[in-house]
């Protein structure tokens, strides 16, 4: 490196400047990192761009915008410079763009997944690469001995082959952009990709043997020579799997000693993964093999000793990295195909080969499918074998192949090349346009995002135990056989060595699951805690902003306590005095906002984390708090019939009836867009769990919440429809089917609140300390007064039953109700109210019961919006 | 099928071949004894050895006829319609033989499931959340009805519960 240029520095012997220089022009020493930096901008920026539309990126599919601007701006760049500069270049995709994509793939592979389908995926990947390089060559060549092609076109069959053995690959880059847009359901995916991935060996081999024969020449291939291909074949595949397991398995070692250096842990899975790539193409094995096995291999002990915050920045480093390598391919693609120098067209040679790879994979496809069909379980339909055949899509990869080749051994170089950039357009802009209405009109099964229950996982693993114990009785040395001979293999040894002990202990799946589902609670409740949290900062401004977290993410965990508690009258009474002494004691605690977990939990948690830092402890307190609450209120209400398990029931149905229901989530959809408050509200995702990145446009997600349902439940009651009877949640299967009432139609924004009505009652403010109180008094109260008629004054619990028709049910809808209005009015109020009423101050604990009391004087001045008035009119007029 | 048949009872005859005789034409009366498959040595880690024996026994105790055998691969079979497998699931997880699967059954799974490996505590949060989850009836424990419920609402999951030779 050049040492910095100053006015002291470096005054250069041959020619002596004029005088001492302030600053120096230096772009020969920066061009090429400013170069690369310049793209991978222009490449993200393109990306932002393409997603202010979400329109477009719905049709069009990134990986296809991307080409087309590749292709313009190469069209500028040569307009420009009069010459094509800024090529896609074979050795920069090889060891640069490509490896990233690869461990990406590899290490969030849904393994188990892949190895059930392992024997689909090698049959399409070996057996149909084979046929088709071998297919589309020959075929090719027969088109060329018709005469049909230009004459210019020198290749003889051996050329042909390879050109045969480049082009038939499916592309993993491709595939994973079109199709993970598409999500088609997850078999279908991890055939198609995993073979997109496993092909690779295949393709390097026959590239490399064909390419030799090429160099050769037809006449000195020996006998000897093709029993080389077919044995380098097994090197290079079995080879590159081989290299990718030792440094999976030195990777897995390696974190298990990071105990100490938590913050340089990720970086082994990089560096790892990337030296056994590189080791493998130094060798000239199968690189994709080896990283593809490395990811998929190291993951779980990997992923057991790193700690939590190593894992996220794994995932995330992870996902840019081939995120970016992803864009800058497609982009450069774009770029190298405007490169007119390299293109010789000939139509015949274009259109054949788009003709033979598109029809030689479907008769590929299905041959191999019935075959698989005989010894598959589940067999592949004809409707996943249309998909099978389109998406084998093209990609960089084949291009990045053709360009390697070397035009004086190939003479028909570049009619090759102008043909892979006309394919691999085709493919990824054409196809992958077309995939998605295809994989819509052809009804394609789609991969439903549910999350593991804890049924399900318990489920699978008894299964597996049975069926493996049934085989071994049976004697036969099956699927699962082997899988459970590997497990027990696994937790005996292989866990043993590369897992930490403690680590090793959490990696029991079950209760890994259910640690997860936990987590993902608790990560919504501290998410709604941010809410609250900015609430009370409008509110209370001059209260620091640590303790107010605390305090609001303490203050959702009563709201969720009191969930229980409002579902069900008859717990109140029962558990309220023991609650109670409980919220005394927690307040005392929070006052100094020091929370501290207690020792019994701590012990089987604190190992997840590094260092627990006072936040975590807090929010792992806060987590245990909410499920043990969330089982106390489930054990109590079981004693008293009516329950929160309504709910739960509730649930069920709601999933039944997703067919008949999804007309009427189609409002619930739109509810999230306009109304924004309530889109960020994740009280939604916490009552069932269900913390996906869901995409507001997902409802059927949305519908597993029981919550929801209540709410339509309401609608029922508003619509007068339902009868007391149908609504009693009581175990009597009663089943309300969810059509969008009239009320949802007419208050688009009603399909939701009662989510949020659920975790705000009266018991709720009961603990909050008294600065917040205030708010939460003047809000709550100023809202009973909108909610309920002015007239009616009774206690808190009356308070929930301001219909009288209602009244008889002792039951969560019919509770759910007043409370709706309330709390959809709640962000908006509490920071209203909270400005302007800060001075109004009711007092203690016991007041808070009284808040309908206060109803009266709060209400002239909290001037409530138009919306709620509506909603108590159309209540009023169909009760 | 009858080619299965054969090659299942010459299974069920390599068990045992001092006990089972060739020539089943009248019906021999012929149990193997839960020791002999308990004690196989494939089957010595697999937590439910005893209890897949109990279920597909016609006495209860493990010990298995040839019917007893044949039935059990029938039901694991493909041809085997759902609801049949839902029901022998079910069994096998329902140890204490009342017909639901309550709380001390799934303590008992999840400690086979894990080789008690979870604290007692833990054990039973894990039991909680599964009822909780599936039990729709409300009543603490899981009935047929809501296993089944439960089972189906998985798409994949019964369909994968075979075997095939």
């Amino acid at each position: 490196m050049h040492p910095p240029a100053g006015p002291a520095a470096s005054p250069g012997p041959a020619a002596p400047p004029a005088g001492a220089e302030l600053l120096r022009w230096q772009w020969q020493e920066v061009q090429v990192p400013c170069l690369v930096a310049a793209w991978i901008l222009v490449a993200s920026l393109a990306k932002i761009v393409f997603h202010l539309s979400r329109k477009v990126t719905s049709i069009v599919p990134e990986s296809c915008l991307l080409i087309l601007l590749g292709l313009g701006l190469g069209g500028i760049v040569l307009a420009v410079a009069k010459k094509a500069k800024y090529q896609l270049e074979p050795n920069m995709f090889f060891l640069f763009l490509l490896p990233p994509i690869v461990l990406d793939s590899g290490y969030f592979m849904p393994s188990r997944l892949f190895f059930d389908n392992i024997g689909a995926i090698l049959t399409y990947a070996v057996v149909g690469t084979l046929w088709n390089s071998f297919t589309t060559g020959t075929a090719l060549w027969g088109l060329h001995q018709a005469g049909l092609m230009d004459p210019g076109v020198e290749a003889g069959l051996m050329d042909f082959l390879l050109f045969g053995s480049l082009i038939s690959a499916v592309d993993p880059v491709a595939v994973l952009a079109v199709f993970e847009e598409v999500h088609v359901n997850e078999t279908l995916f991890i055939i198609v990709f995993g073979e997109s991935l496993l092909n690779d060996a295949v393709t390097v081999v026959l590239y490399k043997v064909f390419n030799s024969f090429v160099e050769l020449g037809p006449a000195h291939i020996h006998a000897t020579d093709y029993v080389k291909g077919v044995a380098s074949f097994f090197l290079v595949s079995l080879g590159g799997t081989a290299v990718g397991l030792l440094f999976a398995f030195l990777l897995a070692l390696i974190t298990r000693f990071t105990k100490r250096v938590r913050i340089i842990e990720p970086l082994f899975v990089f560096l790892l993964a990337y030296v056994a790539y590189l080791a493998a193409e130094m060798v000239s094995l199968s690189a994709i093999l080896a990283v593809t096995f490395c990811g998929i291999c190291c993951k779980k002990y990997v992923e057991a000793n790193i700690s939590q915050k190593s894992r996220t920045t794994v995932k995330y480093t992870m996902k840019t990295l081939a995120s970016s390598s992803e864009t800058i391919i497609f982009m450069f693609l774009g770029m190298s195909a405007v490169d007119t120098s390299k293109w010789a067209w000939d139509t015949a040679l274009v259109l054949g080969t788009l003709l033979f790879i598109l029809l030689f994979r479907a008769v590929g496809v299905v041959l191999q499918t019935y075959v698989l069909n005989r010894f598959r379980l589940i067999p592949l339909d004809r409707i996943d074998q249309v998909v099978m055949s389109y998406g084998g899509l093209r990609g960089a990869v084949a291009f990045a192949l053709v360009i390697l080749l070397d035009r004086d051994k190939v003479k028909a170089k570049d009619y090759f090349v102008a043909t892979t950039i006309v394919v691999v357009f085709f493919t990824v802009i054409v196809q992958g346009l077309t995939i998605k209405p295809l994989v819509t009109w052809l009804k394609v099964k789609r991969s439903d995002h549910h999350k593991p229950t804890l049924n399900e996982e318990l489920h699978e693993h008894a299964f597996d135990h049975i069926l493996a114990a049934v085989e071994d009785i049976v004697g036969h040395h099956g699927y699962h056989y082997w899988r459970d001979k590997w497990e027990q293999f696994d937790k005996k040894y292989l866990s043993q060595l590369l897992m930490r002990k403690s680590a090793y202990r959490l990696r029991d799946e079950i209760w890994d699951v259910y640690y997860k589902l936990n987590i993902r609670d608790a990560i919504s409740f501290v998410d709604q805690g941010g809410h609250v949290l900015s609430a009370a900062k409008l509110a209370l401004p001059s209260m620091p902003s640590r303790t107010s977290m605390s305090e609001s993410s303490v203050t959702n965990l009563l709201r969720e306590s009191g969930s229980g508690a409002c579902l069900d009258l008859q717990v109140i009474d029962t558990v309220r005095s023991r609650r109670d002494k409980e919220d005394a004691a927690m307040h005392h605690v929070l006052r100094g906002s020091l929370y501290k977990p207690r020792r019994r939990y701590k012990a089987s948690y604190s190992r997840h984390f590094i260092s627990p830092d006072k936040q975590e402890r807090q929010d792992k307190e806060i987590f245990r708090q909410n499920m043990k609450r969330r089982l106390e209120t489930f054990k109590s209400t079981k004693h008293n019939i009516c329950s929160s398990k309504s709910k739960a029931r509730m649930k069920e149905k709601g999933r039944k009836k997703k067919d008949i229901s999804l007309t009427s989530d189609a409002p619930n959809g739109r509810t999230h867009r306009s109304v924004p408050w309530q889109e960020a509200a994740p009280v939604l995702v916490m009552v069932s769990s269900e913390e996906e990145e869901s995409d507001s446009s997902e409802t059927e997600r949305e519908d597993d919440e029981g919550i929801v349902f209540i709410a339509r439940a309401t609608d029922e009651v508003l619509q007068g429809k339902a009868t007391p009877g149908s609504l009693d949640v009581c175990p009597s299967p009663c089943i309300i089917p969810p059509s969008p009432t009239l009320a949802e139609k007419e208050l688009p924004w009603k399909g939701d609140q009662a989510d949020l009505a659920v975790y705000v009652s009266s018991e709720t403010t009961k603990i909050v300390p008294v600065d917040m109180q205030k708010a939460w008094n003047q809000s709550i109260s100023s809202l009973e007064s909108i909610a309920s008629p002015p007239g009616i004054e009774t206690g808190p619990q009356h308070r929930r039953f301001a219909c009288p028709v209602l009244e008889e049910q002792p039951q969560s809808a019919s509770q759910a109700m007043p409370e709706q209005i309330s709390c959809f009015q709640f962000p908006s109020h509490v920071s209203k109210s909270g400005r302007s009423l800060s001075d109004s101050s009711p007092d203690g604990v016991e007041q808070q019961e009284l808040q309908p009391l206060m109803a009266a004087e709060e209400q002239g001045r909290a001037l409530p919006p138009a919306e709620p008035r509506r909603l108590m009119f159309s209540r009023a007029s169909h009760i | 099928l009858r080619g299965l048949n054969n090659l299942l009872f010459y299974r069920y005859r390599d068990l045992a071949p001092q006990l089972v005789p060739l020539d089943y034409t009248d019906k021999p009366d012929v149990t193997l004894p839960y020791e002999l498959i308990g004690s196989m040595p494939e089957l010595k880690d697999n937590p439910f050895r005893q209890r897949i024996a109990e279920v597909f026994s016609e006495d209860g105790d493990g010990n298995m006829t040839l019917d007893d055998f044949l039935d059990m691969f029938s039901v694991l079979s493909e041809m085997a319609p759902r609801d049949l497998k839902a029901y022998y699931a079910f069994k096998i997880y329902d140890f204490n033989n009342d017909d639901y699967i309550c709380k001390s059954d799934l303590e008992k799974t999840v400690n086979k499931l894990t080789r008690n490996e979870l604290t007692p505590e833990e054990v039973r949060l894990v039991c909680e959340k599964v009822i909780y989850e599936a039990d729709l009836d409300n009543d603490g424990k899981l009935s047929l009805e809501d296993f089944q419920h439960m089972i189906i609402r998985a798409p994949d999951f019964l369909s994968t519960f075979h075997i095939r030779i």
